[in-house]
C-alpha cells in the first residue's frame, strides 16, 4: 500500500522537481536530460530578465487576478446565498439555465464577447479582462450549496433581534463560511492567473501582457532556451502554489461543504 | 416587502462593484500607459500604445511616424525588426516602431477572432506569417492584407519559390523574410569513422543515401536521421524538393494517384526499417538527439543550424550541404524549403504607403540590414544581400565552410508548391497515413483515406 502511494507521489511531484532543476541548468544540459540541479541559475535569471519585462507581467498578472477573484467572489456568493435563502420555483428554474450555461464552451462565446468588449473600448483593460468570467456558475452553485447547510434557526433568531438582511449575509454569512470563500478564492485565483486564451485575444499591446503570455512568448522561435523557459514557468506557478498552500486545509474543507 | 429592498440592495452592490473595478482598470491602464481607455471614443485607437493615438491624429503629417509590428522571436525576427528600424531611421528621424511580442499560435488567433468578428481595428501595422498559412488566411479572410503588389516593393529580387507563399491570384500581399532553405546536415566525425566526408552527401539521390546511411550505421551504431513521429516535416520537404504539392492549382486535394507522395511515402519507410532513420517523439526530443551526438546528421531548414549551435563542444564537426533527391520522379532535384516566413501589411494600417515604404527600404532594399541580422541567424531570401562579404565569412562551427552564402544559393533552386487553404489538414492526413504505412498498413488504401479526410475537412 505504501509502495503504491510512493510510486504515485514520486510521479506527481517529479514534473516539479524537474522544473525547479532545470531552471537552474544550460538549455544544452536541460535537452540531454540532466536531472540533477546545477549553477546556471543566476545566469537564467539575467537572461530572462533582459528579454521579457518580467516585472510588468507579474504586476499584470497579480491585478488582474486579485481584482477577479475578490470581485467574483462578492457577486457569487450573494447570487448563489440568494438562489438558496429565497428560493421560490421561479428562482430554481433560472439556477438551471445558470447551470445549463456550463455547458457552452469558452470558444463559442469568444467572438461576440470580443465584439462587445472591443466596441465598448475595453480593450488592454482590467475590465474587460475580469466581466466575462465575474460570474461563474460553478462559483454560484458552491455557494448555493454551502447555503443549504446554513442553519435557518441562526437567521430568524438574527432577524428577530433586528438584523438587516443584508448584515445577515455579511456578518453570519460570510464568517462561517470561511472555508468555502477559501476554496471559491483558491480556484477563482488559479483560474484567474492561469487563463490565456481570453487575455491572449484582448490584450493587444505589450503593456498588457500577463505571466501565461509571457510563457508563451518563451516558447516561440527557432531556438528555445529551456533553461529560461523553465525559469519562467516556475515563477508563473510559484503564486498559485502559495496561495494553494495558504489555504490547503480551508480547502478540502470547502470542497467537502463543512460548516463551522 | 422586506425581500424587495433586499433584491435592490443586492441589484446595486453588484452594480457597484462592477462600475468600482471599472474605473480600476480604466486608471490602472493609464498607468501603463495604454492608450486603450474606458473611453468611447477608444476603439479607434486601442490596438496600441500610446504612439498609435498620435498616428490616428496625424497619420502622414511630418511628425512621428509610428508603425506596430507584431512578431515571435526575441532573438531572431524582433531583433531583425529593431534592426531595420535602425536603418531606415537614417532617413527618416521621426520613424518608430511598436514591436509586440506575439507568438504566431496567438497572431492567429488574433487574426481569426478580428476577422471573423468584422473589427480589424485590434490589427497592427505590421505583422509576421508564417509561409504555410500565408495563402490560408488571405484567401479565407481576403479583407485583412492588403495587397502590396504596386506598392513600390521589388519582388523579382527574392527567389522565386519564395514569393510564391504570398502571392495570391498573381498579387503579391507578403514581404519575404527568414530563409526556410532546407539543408542536410553531417556530423563529419561520424562520417569518418564509415569512411565517407560530406562530399559523399552532396547531389545524391535518396537510394545513396540509404547506401551511405548503411554504412554510418555499422561502423558508428548512429542512425543518419531522427524525425518526429507522427509530424510529417521530411514528407513535405521531399515532396517540394519535387515540386510536387497535396493540392492543385484549382485547390482540390491531389493524394490520390500522386506519384510523387507514393514514391515519398515508399523511400521514408525504406529509411526506417533500415534503421537510418529513427523516430523520436516530440519536437524537444528531436532537437535532444541532434546535439547530444544520437545522431549522425539531420535534414532541416537551415533555421535548424541555430539549435545545433547550442552544442559548442560540436564545433568543427559539422558540415552542411544539400538535400538528397528523390529516385524516379520527374523534377526531382536536391533543394526544397521548410519553414519560413513574410511580412503583412494590414488593411486597418493608417498609413499603408509609409509601412510599403519602409519595407522597401529595409527587408527589400538594404544589404546593411541583412548583414546586420546575419549573426543572429536571419538569412535572406532577397538575393543581393548573398553578395555580400559577410554572407561570404567562414564559419568554424561548420568547418570553416561559407554557410550563408551557401544558403542563399540553395534557396534561389527551390521549386515552388502549392500551399492552399487546408495545407494544415492535408499535413496532418498524410502524417496519419504514414503513420500507418510504417505499421504495415496498404499504401494505397491510407491515401485514400487521407484524401477522404482532406475532402471531408474541405467540405466537399
Amino acid at each position: 500500500m505504501y509502495l503504491f502511494l510512493c510510486i504515485v507521489s514520486f510521479i506527481s511531484v517529479f514534473p516539479l522537481y524537474w522544473m525547479v532543476s532545470a531552471s537552474t541548468n544550460k538549455s544544452a544540459e536541460v535537452i540531454s536530460g540532466r536531472l540533477i540541479p546545477g549553477t546556471y541559475f543566476i545566469e537564467n535569471l539575467k537572461n530572462l530578465l533582459t528579454t521579457q519585462n518580467i516585472g510588468r507581467a507579474l504586476g499584470n498578472s497579480f491585478k488582474y487576478s486579485i481584482i477577479l477573484t475578490v470581485v467574483s467572489l462578492v457577486v457569487c456568493s450573494l447570487a448563489g446565498y440568494g438562489f438558496e435563502i429565497y428560493h421560490d420555483k421561479g428562482k430554481d428554474t433560472v439556477m438551471s439555465i445558470i447551470l445549463l450555461a456550463m455547458m457552452v464552451p469558452f470558444v463559442a462565446t469568444m467572438i461576440p464577447l470580443f465584439q462587445m468588449v472591443s466596441k465598448a473600448g475595453w480593450l488592454n483593460t482590467t475590465i474587460g479582462f475580469i466581466l466575462p468570467t465575474i460570474s461563474t456558475p460553478f462559483l454560484i452553485m458552491m455557494f448555493r450549496q454551502s447555503a443549504r447547510s446554513f442553519p435557518h434557526d441562526i437567521m430568524e433568531a438574527a432577524r428577530i433581534d433586528g438584523l438587516s438582511e443584508l448584515r445577515i449575509f455579511f456578518q453570519m454569512f460570510m464568517p462561517t463560511m470561511r472555508s468555502t470563500y477559501a476554496a471559491a478564492m483558491t480556484i477563482t485565483f488559479m483560474n484567474a492567473w492561469n487563463s490565456y486564451l481570453w487575455p491572449k485575444v484582448i490584450m493587444t499591446d505589450a503593456t498588457s501582457q500577463t505571466m501565461p503570455m509571457v510563457v508563451a512568448n518563451l516558447t516561440e522561435g527557432y531556438v528555445t532556451d529551456y533553461g529560461m523557459l523553465m525559469l519562467a514557468v516556475l515563477i508563473c506557478t510559484l503564486p498559485t502554489a502559495i496561495v494553494f498552500f495558504c489555504l490547503q486545509n480551508a480547502f478540502a474543507e470547502g470542497i467537502t461543504g463543512a460548516v463551522k | 416587502m422586506k425581500r424587495k429592498i433586499l433584491a435592490a440592495l443586492l441589484a446595486s452592490t453588484m452594480i457597484l462593484s462592477l462600475v468600482g473595478c471599472g474605473g480600476n482598470g480604466g486608471a490602472a491602464s493609464t498607468d501603463d500607459g495604454a492608450a486603450a481607455t474606458t473611453d468611447e471614443a477608444a476603439p479607434a485607437a486601442d490596438d496600441a500604445a500610446a504612439p498609435a493615438a498620435d498616428d490616428a491624429a496625424a497619420p502622414a503629417a511630418e511628425g512621428e511616424e509610428t508603425l506596430t509590428v507584431w512578431c515571435w522571436d526575441p532573438a531572431f525576427n524582433l531583433n531583425a525588426m529593431y534592426e531595420a528600424e535602425k536603418v531606415y531611421q537614417k532617413d527618416h528621424p521621426n520613424f518608430k516602431l511598436n514591436v509586440v511580442e506575439t507568438p504566431w499560435d496567438d497572431i492567429q488567433t488574433k487574426v481569426t477572432t478580428a476577422a471573423t468578428s468584422g473589427d480589424l481595428s485590434t490589427l497592427p501595422d505590421i505583422f509576421l506569417m508564417q509561409d504555410n498559412a500565408f495563402q490560408k488566411n488571405v484567401i479565407s479572410f481576403p479583407d485583412v492584407c492588403a495587397d502590396l503588389t504596386n506598392s513600390g516593393i521589388d519582388f523579382s529580387q527574392f527567389a522565386a519559390g519564395k514569393t510564391a507563399y504570398s502571392v495570391i491570384d498573381g498579387k503579391n500581399y507578403g514581404v519575404p523574410f527568414d530563409n526556410g532553405a532546407v539543408v542536410a546536415c553531417y556530423r563529419t566525425d561520424y562520417l569518418e569513422q564509415a569512411g565517407l566526408t560530406v562530399d559523399d552527401f552532396t547531389d545524391i539521390t535518396f537510394d545513396q543515401y540509404l547506401e551511405n546511411g548503411k554504412k554510418v550505421l555499422e561502423a558508428t551504431g548512429k542512425p543518419l536521421i531522427s524525425m518526429q513521429a507522427g509530424e510529417c516535416d521530411l514528407i513535405m520537404m521531399m515532396m517540394q524538393s519535387a515540386g510536387a504539392s497535396l493540392f492543385n492549382e484549382d485547390g482540390t486535394a491531389n493524394i490520390v494517384g500522386n506519384d510523387t507522395l507514393k514514391v515519398v511515402m515508399e523511400t521514408y519507410k525504406k529509411l526506417k526499417d533500415e534503421g537510418v532513420l529513427v523516430e523520436v517523439n516530440s519536437w524537444d526530443e528531436y532537437v535532444g538527439s541532434i546535439v547530444s551526438g544520437d545522431v549522425a546528421g539531420t535534414i532541416n531548414g537551415c533555421w535548424i543550424m541555430a539549435s545545433i549551435q547550442t552544442a559548442e563542444d560540436q564545433s568543427g564537426n559539422w558540415a552542411i550541404t544539400n538535400m538528397p533527391s528523390l529516385v524516379g520522379v520527374s523534377g526531382a532535384t536536391n533543394y526544397s524549403n521548410n519553414g519560413g516566413s513574410s511580412w503583412a501589411v494590414t488593411t486597418n494600417c493608417k498609413d499603408q504607403a509609409l509601412a510599403a515604404d519602409f519595407l522597401a527600404s529595409t527587408f527589400a532594399g538594404s544589404t546593411e540590414l541583412y548583414d546586420n541580422i546575419l549573426p543572429s541567424g536571419a538569412l535572406a531570401t532577397w538575393a543581393p544581400a548573398g553578395d555580400s562579404d559577410a554572407y561570404g565569412a567562414p564559419s568554424d562551427f561548420f568547418g570553416g565552410d561559407a554557410v550563408s552564402a551557401k544558403i542563399v544559393d540553395f534557396s534561389t533552386k527551390v521549386p515552388s508548391n502549392i500551399t492552399g487553404v487546408y495545407y494544415y489538414e492535408a499535413r496532418n492526413a498524410v502524417a496519419t497515413a504514414i503513420t500507418n504505412y510504417i505499421n504495415g498498413a496498404d499504401i494505397d488504401a491510407e491515401m485514400q483515406t487521407a484524401a477522404d479526410t482532406v475532402n471531408f475537412n474541405m467540405g466537399q
